[in-house]
């Protein structure tokens, strides 16, 4: 694709993204992305993306397998950069700060913006060492300091009554809803001020489920959130803000109650109502 | 099968196509690898347990206790002709032979005491046999002293020959020095005690006369050059020593020592190398106060002397020399026999064993060097008179009072292994004092086997030890580096290349090492230290320079493969370490670090030594650590890696706090298999120590290891012999180290994998 075409759909979507700004007069953006175009090798994977994420809000991407989503995501924290032969273009704000700047600390980038995959990921250490272990990493040692943001992480993310007996157990042994709040807890221990969540239900029970949707009603109140998620009716239920992706590109962003019941563009609503992905 | 049945079954287009018999070809085929599988794995334990209970099998019999039973019993042969004096019996222990007080030899079926033979001794008419001494009991030499002053020498030899293929065995008597006895003292007075050895070329004998006087007569064989005539040039001497109380006289078959001691316990030793200038050279108390000598011989080898007390004691002297070069005589160790007096002693003629008999019939036979009581027996009552081991220790005659002889079989296989003589500091004949040595053989029957496995396992350890230290860090450091930073590209030409070192045969390395590396090592030693300091400093100096360099070139490189800038770095610096070398000699050590080591620090060189061993096993075991490490690193799964990332920690954080953690079940057991590939490395070791069995910590001293000792010296052991059995047990020992290191290991990475696996 030439640069030319990418500079048409990013003047298309920017348009877009002006729209749905004017329906909200309270938006304050905490990150802000810019004429994104992301290519694995020679193979674009983002097309001039541009989008303001709200501060305090919950924000979801949908869209079919493959769309860019996950990959979109991954760009706010950097996680792309671990991938060879990943390159990058354009800006992405965090704050008003290029967190793409030269001179930009990524290991303290990733300290604001936590991130949870889609696979429970606890290290296999216990349960405390694990919501400890970003502590750590900052020099926190202190026995005190540590067993207070422990337990406060993890009453965050409503693991504490379940796990309070068991501090000392491998966290291996806990089971796949409650190891996904457990790197919640982890996630929230070094206090980002966004949290990534890249489809962290799809490997769960729907009861496991219900309680991470639960838990990021309650998390939204402290924490910018961006989600990733496959199904429709969690982003419906946890966001405010949704993105429809396809193909690399955005389609549509906007507050979720509008995307939803009154989608501005055909591809979002054939979506929406199940026609494909 | 029925078709209405199938087709009833079989409804759709899969079930139809898919037939029976593939099904149960299917599940056959299943069962078959199965069973072969489980038969595989059955087979190597199979195997190994095969491998130690064959170890084990031919190790055991040196742990059975020996075993002597009595055969026979029957009045001595011709008693008219005399009491017995001297007993002895030939190799075979089918001849038996008797020297009687009234000069008679008789031979006899050692079985049932037929008599085979009568040899009446020359004896000049008129003359008296005042004295008797044997000149070795290996060497069948007798000789009677007489009452005019002169000794007759005389010697029993057997002849084999197989008329009609049956084995027979004749007896003789021969005259060394001839029939005519010898002039011992020429003053013509009787000898009371007489001590007799031969040589090639020197034949000693020594007497005490009755008027008390020592008498030393040397007959040396002079061979003219010209014609094959033989003379003998007699040197005679006398020696200065008050001597009214010696009653036990003995001469080594070096004839440089002679050994007197006196009933209250008083022993001398005489200086007899210059035979025309005997010197006393030490005297000493051997027994305490009030227990008398009751009998004295020599240990085969005729270094150590045997005294036997009144107390039942048996104790082993020898004359040692200690550290400053200073000559002593000193016990080397004791046997509590019984509590009554030790009357006669009897060496083992090829070993460093003796049978000891005392007044109440009770007789034990012991090892010096394994400090074992083989056997221990009340084998008659009352007194003995003459005892004999045969040659080969495994019959005796005892001969009593009531001049009965009894015919007994010895089981004794070998005596020379203990734990003691195995494990503990052993102090072996002519040594300063106790010490760990290995030497197992020799040229001759006088050799006392040193077979301390001590410091043939100290050897392994050692070994292992210096090239673990130079193999782990190397491996476990570039397999952390392969398997975490390393870009995929170069990753896969870095790995197959390193494991490929270790396809390399282990004769080659062990060549290398003994024939180059080790010449080099030694001209090259400060070279070598030096590039211990050099290198590091060079790479960070150059890694620190990196950073500053402009972005445009730093940019050509991509991620990952920085290792690739360091190649050039790594050999100019060992380039440059040994440039400096000369340098670093001239400046601080006196122009050569090896005399200065020697000269101020008293650090030996050999030129084949741990570092050596060290620098080429370390080599071998790389491969193997690294390969196993890496994958171990490799495979930890990215989303702990990337979870750890993502919360903010730093790629070193990460790799510490969660990838090594998590690889720590693979990295240990790459560093234990390591460990054990260095213990059981044999032809590394071989080829590059040198395969001195030194106990030195030293890195610049030489080892023997284990398995090297096996490689050495099993194609020369005779085959059921205790080294051969010795040799064994250090294989089953090097097998039971293996094993249990491994099983160790195996436990704990099992145990570490539970804790720690994630996946």
């Amino acid at each position: 694709m030439t640069t030319e075409a990418i500079k048409t759909h990013a003047i298309d979507i920017s348009a877009l993204n002006r729209g749905s700004k004017t329906t909200n007069d309270k938006f304050d953006p905490c990150i802000t992305v810019q004429n994104l175009n992301l290519f694995y090798g020679s193979k674009q994977a983002l097309h001039g993306v541009n989008m303001e994420m709200p501060r305090k809000k919950v924000t979801a991407y949908i869209g079919p397998s493959g769309c860019g989503k996950s990959t979109l995501l991954r760009c706010i924290n950097r996680m792309n950069d671990l991938v060879d032969g990943v390159t990058i273009q354009g800006k992405l704000l965090l704050d008003g700060e290029d967190i793409y700047d030269k001179n930009v600390n990524v290991a303290a980038l990733r300290r604001r913006v936590g991130m949870v995959f889609q696979k429970p990921n606890p290290f296999p250490k216990s349960i405390y060492e694990n919501v400890a272990y970003g502590l750590r990493i900052q020099g926190v040692n202190d026995r005190r300091v540590l067993d207070e943001i422990v337990e406060k992480s993890l009453r965050g993310a409503a693991l504490w009554d379940e796990a309070k007996d068991r501090l000392n157990d491998n966290a291996l042994g806990l089971s796949g809803g409650q190891q996904q709040r457990l790197v919640i807890a982890r996630a929230i221990a070094i206090e980002p001020e966004v949290i990534l969540l890249d489809e962290p239900a799809s490997a769960l029970d729907p009861i496991s489920t219900l309680k991470i949707e639960e838990l990021i009603d309650e998390l939204k109140e402290k924490y910018t959130i961006v989600i990733v998620t496959h199904n429709m009716q969690q982003a419906a239920r946890v966001s405010d803000f949704t993105a429809f992706m396809y193909m690399g590109e955005l389609i549509e962003f906007g507050e979720t109650s509008e995307l939803f019941t009154n989608p501005a563009k055909k591809q979002t609503e054939d979506y929406i109502t199940g026609r494909y992905g | 099968m029925p078709e209405n049945q199938s087709s009833s079954s079989k409804s759709t287009l899969l079930q139809l196509s898919s037939s029976d018999a593939y099904q149960r070809w299917r599940l056959l085929k299943d069962k078959i690898v199965a069973h072969a599988v489980v038969f595989g794995g059955l087979s190597i334990i199979l195997a190994i347990v095969l491998i130690f209970f064959y170890l084990l099998y031919v190790v055991f019999p040196l742990l059975l206790p020996a075993h002597a039973e009595a055969v026979n019993q029957y009045s001595a042969p011709e008693q008219a002709l005399g009491k017995t004096v001297f007993l002895s019996m030939e190799e075979q222990n089918e001849v038996g032979v008797r020297f009687t007080d009234q000069a008679k030899v008789i031979f006899f079926n050692v079985a049932d005491g037929a008599t085979i033979r009568i040899d009446p001794l020359p004896i000049p008419e008129g003359v008296q046999i005042t004295s008797y001494a044997h000149g070795g009991v290996d060497k069948g030499v007798i000789a009677y002293g007489l009452s005019d002053g002169r000794a007759l020498v005389v010697k029993h030899a057997y002849k084999l020959s197989y008329p009609n293929d049956k084995r027979v065995i004749t007896p003789s008597i021969q005259y060394p020095l001839g029939q005519e006895p010898v002039v011992v003292d020429n003053l013509g007075q009787p000898l009371i005690k007489l001590a007799v050895k031969l040589g090639d070329k020197s034949n000693t004998l020594f007497a005490k006369t009755a008027d008390n006087r020592l008498v030393l007569t040397n007959l040396s064989k002079k061979e003219s050059l010209f014609d094959d005539e033989v003379s003998w040039e007699r040197i005679d001497s006398d020696i200065d020593l008050p001597s009214e109380n010696i009653e036990f006289v003995l001469m080594d078959k070096e004839q440089r020592n002679l050994y007197l001691a006196s009933r209250s316990g008083e022993l001398s030793v005489i200086d007899i190398t210059d035979k025309s200038k005997p010197t006393a050279a030490y005297k000493l108390n051997v027994t305490s106060q009030g227990i008398q000598i009751t009998s004295m011989e020599f240990l085969n080898g005729d270094i150590s002397v045997l005294i036997g007390d009144s107390t039942g004691l048996l104790s082993q002297w020898t004359i040692v020399r200690d550290k400053q070069n200073h000559y002593s005589v000193q016990k080397l160790r004791s046997f509590k026999v019984s509590d009554s007096p030790l009357v006669t002693i009897n060496p083992e003629q090829r070993r460093k064993g003796m049978l000891v008999a005392d007044t109440q019939g009770v007789i034990g036979i012991y090892n010096s060097t394994s400090e074992r009581e083989a056997i221990k027996e009340k084998a008659f009552n009352g007194k003995p008179i003459a005892v004999t081991l045969s040659p080969r220790a495994n019959a005796m005659l005892l001969e009593t009072e009531d001049a009965k002889i009894h015919f007994w079989t010895v089981e004794n296989e070998h005596p020379e292994v203990s734990w003691s003589s195995l494990w503990e500091k052993v102090w072996y004949e002519s040594y300063p004092e106790p010490d760990y040595i290995w030497q197992s053989s020799a040229a001759s029957n006088d050799f006392e086997p040193k077979m301390s496995l001590t410091p043939l396992v100290f050897g392994t350890l050692k070994a292992a030890f210096y090239s673990m230290l130079v193999a782990i860090p190397l491996a476990l450091f570039g397999a952390i580096y392969t398997g975490y930073f390393m870009a995929t590209g170069m990753r896969q030409y870095v790995k197959p290349g390193i494991e490929i070192m270790g396809a390399l045969p282990t004769v080659i390395l062990g060549f290398l090492a003994g024939l180059w590396l080790a010449p080099f090592v030694e001209k090259n030693l400060t070279g070598i230290f030096a590039m211990l300091f050099v290198v590091p400093v060079v790479v960070m100096l150059f890694a620190y320079c990196w950073q500053f360099m402009p972005k445009t070139i730093r940019n050509k490189l991509p991620e990952g493969w920085d290792a690739i800038l360091l190649l050039p770095v790594i050999v100019l610096s060992c380039w440059l370490a040994f440039v400096i070398s000369p340098g670093i000699d001239a400046l601080f050590f006196n122009g050569d670090l090896r005399i200065w080591m020697l000269k101020e620090l008293d650090i030996g060189y050999d030129q084949r030594n741990t570092l050596v061993v060290g620098l080429a096993m370390g080599f071998a075991v790389i491969p193997m650590v690294f390969s196993i490490a890496e994958d171990a690193i490799f495979s930890v799964p990215k989303h702990l890696t990337t979870g750890s990332l993502a919360l903010g920690a730093t790629p070193w954080q990460t790799l510490a706090k969660v990838v090594i953690l998590t690889a720590s079940p693979g990295i240990f057991s790459a560093v234990m298999i390591g460990l054990g590939r260095a213990v059981g490395e044999t032809m590394i070791v071989l080829m590059a120590t040198g395969n001195t069995p030194v106990m030195d910590l030293s890195i610049f001293q030489g080892l023997r290891t284990l398995s090297a000792n096996i490689a050495v010296e099993m194609p020369e052991a005779e085959v059921n012999s205790t080294h051969y059995r010795v040799l064994f047990l250090a294989a089953l020992v090097l097998f039971m180290f293996t094993f249990v290191v491994n099983s160790v290991a195996e436990l704990i990475r099992q145990n570490l994998r539970q804790k720690y696996s994630s996946l």
